[in-house]
């Protein structure tokens, strides 16, 4: 009796097993184009096939390797490509020297305007950066420090400055006066010493003064 | 004789035959991959896999079990690898989002005697999974389920009782209904 009602539900449940993960057509045509590929992909260069495409590459890390060095260089090139000056329109000065520099010919020389501009601006950023390093909890900064990130972003919007490490060191203050600017007054402990680090590790103070010409420093 | 010719052909670098191989065994190996995983792309890779094995190890079949039977083993032997790195993946998933015991919720919430059921049968064994799947729901006979697993055909009948007195135990709730 019991193995009669075992019997019968065992049935029943064959039956209704049947259904369980019930499959749908067989993509035959998809599947064998990608047997085919893979196959042919390596297969047939030495012989061996591999089980997947994937199992393949792990298991050759200088090919690996060989393929980031080679994107890595194909990146830069094309970077320096495109942020690096027309050298042939715009001949690069090496340093700022924006007076000293300006005895240069005539065609080839930046606007003497804008390298006057461009060295008041960054000596005030240095006043700027010196202040607010003796007392970093003041407010107001944030306000200087949007009046001088806006001078920054018009010096590098403007095609006349075209010396590289002036721009840079124009991105770097950019980046700076930015993260100054949009200091939150409460729990600011940390984006102080995220400032303070960034300063230090681009040695900004150091690069502001370089590039600054002699003289007494031009106050806000 | 055809089959161990279809073989030499194969082996011979025959792309006819080798489609013919496949196009003679691809339904079943997906039907089996399915059952076992439920997902169509997971059951397709498994498939895909599973025959690029068969060709790259064509040269070692030596025709003692069928042919059919022959790439059933290296099917099951697929699915039970890449399940294992799929479920791997899932626990850390699971672990990330500090999820809650699903199968547990799914069981009180779930009357129906075929989610039951459906739910029961993911959650047994791996072994007794498979032999219950490939004679109760694929109609493979316990030589050929042997066969494919490596194992004796009377483990295939003990796994296959096993599982199914655990399904009747998980469903003990419905027997009384449709056994009466």
């Amino acid at each position: 009796m019991m193995d009669e009602r075992e019997d019968r539900f065992d049935e029943i449940l064959r039956e209704a097993a049947r259904d369980y993960n019930a499959p749908p057509a067989t993509p035959r045509a998809e599947m064998w184009e990608r047997i085919q590929a893979v196959r042919r992909s390596d297969g047939q260069a030495d012989g061996i096939l591999p089980f997947r495409p994937t199992v393949r590459l792990s298991a050759r890390p200088t090919v690996r390797l060989a393929m980031a060095v080679a994107a890595v260089l194909v990146l830069g090139v094309a970077i320096g490509r495109f942020t690096a000056p027309d050298s042939a329109s715009n001949p690069t000065p090496t340093t700022i020297g924006p007076i000293a520099d300006a005895t240069t010919e005539t065609a080839e020389r930046p606007n003497v305007a804008t390298q006057v501009a461009t060295s008041n601006h960054l000596s005030q950023v240095e006043t700027f950066l010196t202040e607010f390093g003796t007392s970093p909890g003041t407010p107001d900064f944030t306000d200087q420090a949007k009046d001088l990130l806006g001078t920054t972003r018009m010096l590098l919007d403007s095609k006349r400055v075209v010396d590289a490490r002036t721009r840079t060191l124009l991105e770097d203050l950019e980046l700076i006066l930015a993260q100054i600017a949009t200091l939150d007054s409460k729990d600011r402990r940390e984006d102080l010493n995220f400032i303070a680090d960034g300063l230090a590790q681009n040695q900004l103070r150091t690069r502001l003064r370089n590039a600054i010409p002699a003289g007494p420093a031009i106050r806000l | 004789m055809e089959q161990r010719d279809l073989v030499t052909r194969v082996l011979q670098g025959d792309p006819g035959a080798e489609r013919e191989l496949y196009d003679a065994h691809v339904d079943r190996v997906y039907r089996l991959a399915y059952r076992m995983v439920g997902d169509s792309e997971l059951a397709a890779d498994y498939t895909q896999d599973t025959f690029i094995r068969t060709f790259e190890r064509l040269a070692t079949f030596r025709g003692e079990s069928a042919l059919s039977t022959w790439i059933t083993a290296i099917a099951i032997s697929v699915v039970y690898n890449g399940q294992r790195k799929v479920r791997r993946l899932r626990t850390r998933e699971v672990e990330l989002e500090h999820a809650e015991p699903v199968a547990a919720t799914i069981r009180r919430a779930d009357p129906d005697l075929k989610a039951r059921l459906n739910q029961a049968i993911g959650e047994l064994p791996e072994g007794y999974r498979t032999v219950f799947l490939l004679h109760d729901v694929e109609g493979y006979t316990h030589e050929q389920i042997g066969s494919a697993l490596g194992i004796q055909e009377g483990t295939s009948k003990a796994q296959l009782s096993r599982a199914r007195a655990k399904l009747r135990t998980e469903l003990a709730a419905f027997a009384g209904d449709v056994a009466s």
